[in-house]
């Protein structure tokens, strides 16, 4: 009986207060699909295959969401009860005694938290499998992403949800417990306080950002960029929220003291406006720059990944055939030659017999060595369990450059043609193993060499004659004998266009399976490897569309919700105004001015963020082997574009409810 | 000479289903003289406050009209009537009606700023006011975190820093105690002194002794008046309580 009147009141309540639980159950349900989906990522077999970083890349995701979800539900739950305490407020002063009042919040959360639950995961798992069907139709990929629900992971779900609500519930009992009906009743028109501006706060944050921006600007090599980057998007994380939360007010205030810019319809009412709520917003503001940030990198670099397949292949590959040779210690570099020369006149008997033409063949041999410039002298020592990152030298006979290179060069013995790429290591010349040579600079590595090139940019020495190579090398081994290094070369050829490349493919690593030459091979070829990186790439694309969506619902989520909420408080306030003789027209620009200003700083943030984490990560693709800058730039620029388009349509949706409230 | 005129006003407000509507004003006639201060007393529901929004321009009579200094109040259009308000009329309401976000002196200058007036004009109309109602060490303190009555009074100070041509004053002490109210009245009485016209709606027979006319309501028309004169307060107050009470057994 007495259950039976409290859930009776509780679902009268809920209804009476619909047009607060409907924003607030939109929320909640959203917030619970979007984790639901992170987190069924991360059980994805498509991720699980495709690398062994991918799963903890999005585990750590799932948790960035976790952790969104419980600071957005606590923001929204805070809103729903300041408005509310009236109502609760007076039920104690019509004699409902503060159990009873628990016990209607009680199985008012359990409605409503249950339903939210219930309703996310049953979106999450619809709308992830139609997002996915439809993304796969989009992009129609050589092998279709798969979406599998994962049962643990909504259960995961599930309770990290329960968990969140009852959380909420506790602080809304605590807070109903600790007050008096009269403050209260009163609660709804409590005062926020001006917020504090904290000096100290500040300045760390812009520390933090420019550190954060000073790593992306400075790293040099894709191989830090790998540890690097984390810190980076960290510290410019912590930069955002701090300059959110301290330096719009520094800002506001700054601009309030400058009174006859103050003291102007416009301004007067929207600077103190946003002052008023900047404590509570601007965390809000951080979050939608911060998920924008991510639906751009997100989105941009994989598009890059995928319109750049193609160029990743030249790069790996620069014939359509690659035949990789590697040796042992005893092997030099006339032996190595001969060898490869017996390969190729075999490889070319083998073709014409199947009625295939190879056309483009040539090799180069060389040697990889490790050392460090040390002045006019390149050293080489041990780099095991040293954290610098040492110098890679490539070294290769002049034979075999000029088959490579555009303009053939002659070397005299003492002499070495010479590539460094950094000025820094530009020298006119330079002692190997107490031996000094002259160097003769070139401003470009081969072509051809591109692949080798792009994770760590060698240092490149040609050396006038085949016996240099050998002497260096045995040099070398002689001196770090642990580590001994062996000569290697690649292979390349093309066919005749009209030829099958695929079919020849499949020939050539048959015959090359079992062979007794004296070197090892590994062949590749580029059509083969076509479609692998195709349906890889094309699987990252279609990963970062799905978050990019993901990212920008909880960007629109945190909008709509700010947007109706200041709507509510933003409400009486005009109407004061209104009465003691404000216009409708000074109404509608203030409000537009000062919504403008809240939908564009977190965009021009984001814009901002993108620019200055182009270089670290465009680095990171060079791990993917995309070195076409223009390709990236242009992507990027065109997301962000496109991005903003978006927002600019959430921004004018929303407006217009807020508008519509506060009139 | 006559300030307000109020001609043959009539009110009615109609719900959206029922045709028939609810007659809030009947047909209330008076008029205020320049640097009159007058009381309108009733009890709930008899029309007063409803007159005063009318004379306040927030809303609009069905039938009558209102003359300010000869002006129709239904001839203002529209787009102008923000404007009208804001320059012509000041305001005090029960609630006080500060914003929360401003300091009390941003409230008390909200009216000029929408005005587009100039930094300097402001804080020259500023500063003798506020030091006349007793704020002037307030100014930078925030609604919240000062009394009522000084709230009120910040307030009194925002409807008269536009010298406005009428104060329109609805139940002022209505949420002050006592002291409160007698302070405040003080000042609404210094300022009519000072030649200021003032319309004051009010429940309470010792705020509207401080005025120099009482106008009595009931049932939608005025029926009744009493001069001040050059009667002491208390004994004014004792017209106002008969005729008070005169009118609530009239009507039982």
């Amino acid at each position: 009986m007495k259950i039976s009147f409290f859930s009776k009141m509780a679902w009268r309540n809920i209804k009476s207060n619909r047009k607060l639980y409907i924003p607030y159950s939109i929320s909640s349900v959203l917030s619970v699909a979007l984790f639901q989906m992170m987190a069924s990522l991360m059980t994805n077999d498509f991720v699980r295959q495709r690398s062994s970083t991918l799963p903890t890349l999005f585990g750590m995701g799932t948790v960035v969401i976790g952790l969104f979800s419980v600071i957005f539900i606590f923001y929204v739950n805070s809103f729903l009860m300041k408005r509310r305490k009236k109502e609760i407020g007076l039920y104690s002063v019509l004699g409902l005694e503060k159990r009873h009042v628990a016990h209607i919040l009680v199985i008012e959360n359990i409605m409503v938290s249950g339903l939210s639950i219930l309703a996310g995961i049953l979106v999450g798992v619809l709308f992830g499998r139609l997002s996915f069907l439809f993304l796969n139709y989009l992009l129609n990929l050589p092998n279709a992403v798969g979406y599998s629900t994962s049962w643990g992971m909504t259960g995961v779900t599930a309770l990290l949800f329960i968990g969140i609500f009852t959380l909420t519930l506790l602080y809304n009992i605590a807070q109903v417990t600790f007050s008096n009906p009269i403050r209260l009743l009163k609660g709804g028109k409590e005062g926020e306080k001006e917020p504090k501006s904290s000096p100290i706060l500040f300045v760390i944050g812009v520390l933090s950002l420019g550190a954060g921006y000073y790593i992306s600007l400075t790293i040099d090599n894709p191989i830090s960029a790998i540890s690097q980057f984390f810190i980076a998007v960290l510290l410019v994380i912590i930069g955002t929220y701090l300059l959110f939360t301290t330096g719009s007010i520094v800002i506001l205030k700054a601009l309030k003291r400058n009174k006859a810019f103050y003291y102007r319809p416009g301004p007067f009412i929207s600077i103190s406006g946003m002052l008023y709520r900047m404590k509570q917003h601007a965390v809000g503001l951080a979050n939608i720059s911060i998920l924008s940030v991510m639906v751009i990198i997100a989105v941009s670099t994989t598009i890059t990944l995928y319109a750049g397949t193609e160029e990743t292949l030249n790069n790996r590959f620069p014939e359509e055939n690659n035949l990789s040779i590697m040796t042992d210690d005893e092997m030099n570099s006339r032996e190595l030659k001969s060898a490869i020369q017996t390969v190729q006149g075999d490889l070319n008997e083998l073709s014409s017999d199947e009625g295939y033409t190879m056309t483009d063949q040539y090799f180069f041999r060389y040697v990889t060595l490790w050392g460090e410039m040390e002045g006019q002298t390149l050293a080489f020592k041990d780099f095991q369990g040293v954290s610098e990152i040492p110098l890679m030298v490539l070294i290769m006979p002049v034979d075999d450059y000029n088959r490579l290179a555009e303009d053939p060069v002659t070397l005299r013995g003492d002499e070495l043609l010479y590539y460094a790429p950094d000025p820094d290591l530009e020298r006119e010349s330079l002692t190997l193993f107490d031996k000094a040579f002259d160097l003769k600079q070139i401003n470009n590595m081969p072509g051809v060499m591109n692949g080798m090139s792009q994770l760590i940019d060698p240092i490149l020495l040609v050396t006038p004659d085949d016996s240099t190579l050998d002497t260096i090398r045995a040099q070398y081994n002689s001196e770090l004998a642990e580590y001994p290094v062996t000569l290697s070369a690649d292979f390349f050829w093309s066919l005749e266009s009209s030829q099958n490349s695929m079919a020849y493919a499949s020939f050539i690593h048959e015959e090359l399976r079992e062979n007794d030459y004296p070197i090892g091979l590994f062949y590749e070829s580029r059509d083969g490897n076509r479609e692998e990186w195709y349906s890889t790439n094309g699987g990252f694309l279609f990963i970062g569309i799905f978050l990019g969506g993901l990212f920008t619902i909880g960007a629109v989520l945190i909008t709509y919700y700010k947007q109706i909420s200041e709507g509510y408080e933003d409400r009486e306030r005009i109407q004061i105004m209104q009465k003691v003789g404000l216009d409708k027209e000074t109404t509608r620009q203030a409000t537009h001015s000062q919504i403008l200003w809240m939908f564009t700083l977190p965009i021009l943030t984001a814009a901002l963020h993108t620019a200055f984490a182009y270089p670290i990560v465009q680095k990171l693709l060079l791990l993917f082997g995309i070195t076409s800058n223009t390709l990236f730039l242009l992507t990027t620029i065109g997301v962000v574009m496109g991005y903003s388009l978006i927002y600019w349509i959430i921004y004018r949706i929303t407006s217009k409810l807020y508008l519509n409230i506060v009139e | 000479m006559t300030f307000i005129d109020v001609k043959h006003l009539k009110k009615v407000y109609t719900s959206k289903l029922g045709s028939k509507g609810t007659e809030a004003l009947k047909d209330v006639n008076f008029s205020v003289e320049k640097g009159e201060f007058i009381s309108v007393m009733g009890e709930s529901g008899s029309g007063k406050t409803t007159l005063l929004n009318i004379l306040s321009t927030l809303d609009s009579a069905t039938e009558g009209e209102v003359y300010l200094d000869d002006q129709p109040l239904s001839s203002i259009k529209d787009k102008k009537v923000s404007r009208f308000r804001r320059e012509q009329l000041g305001f005090i309401f029960q609630d006080f009606n500060l914003l929360d976000n401003f300091t009390l002196k941003d409230n008390i200058l909200l009216p000029l700023v929408l005005s587009r007036k100039a930094v300097d004009e402001m804080e020259t109309a500023l500063q003798p006011l506020v030091e006349r109602l007793g704020i002037a060490h307030l100014l930078n303190n925030y609604p919240y975190e000062v009394s009522g009555g000084q709230k009120q009074r910040a307030a009194v100070a925002r409807a008269l820093i536009t010298q406005p041509k009428v104060i329109l004053a609805d139940e002022p002490t209505g949420a002050l105690d006592s002291k409160s109210s007698q302070n405040l009245m003080e000042i609404l009485s210094d300022v009519h002194q000072n030649g200021q016209t003032i319309v004051m709606v009010t429940h309470s027979a010792r705020a509207a002794s401080y005025s120099s006319r009482v106008l009595f309501i009931r049932d939608g028309q005025v029926y009744h008046e009493l001069y001040r004169g050059d009667k002491e307060p208390d004994a004014f107050i004792d017209s106002i309580s008969k005729s008070l009470l005169v009118s609530s057994k009239g009507r039982v």
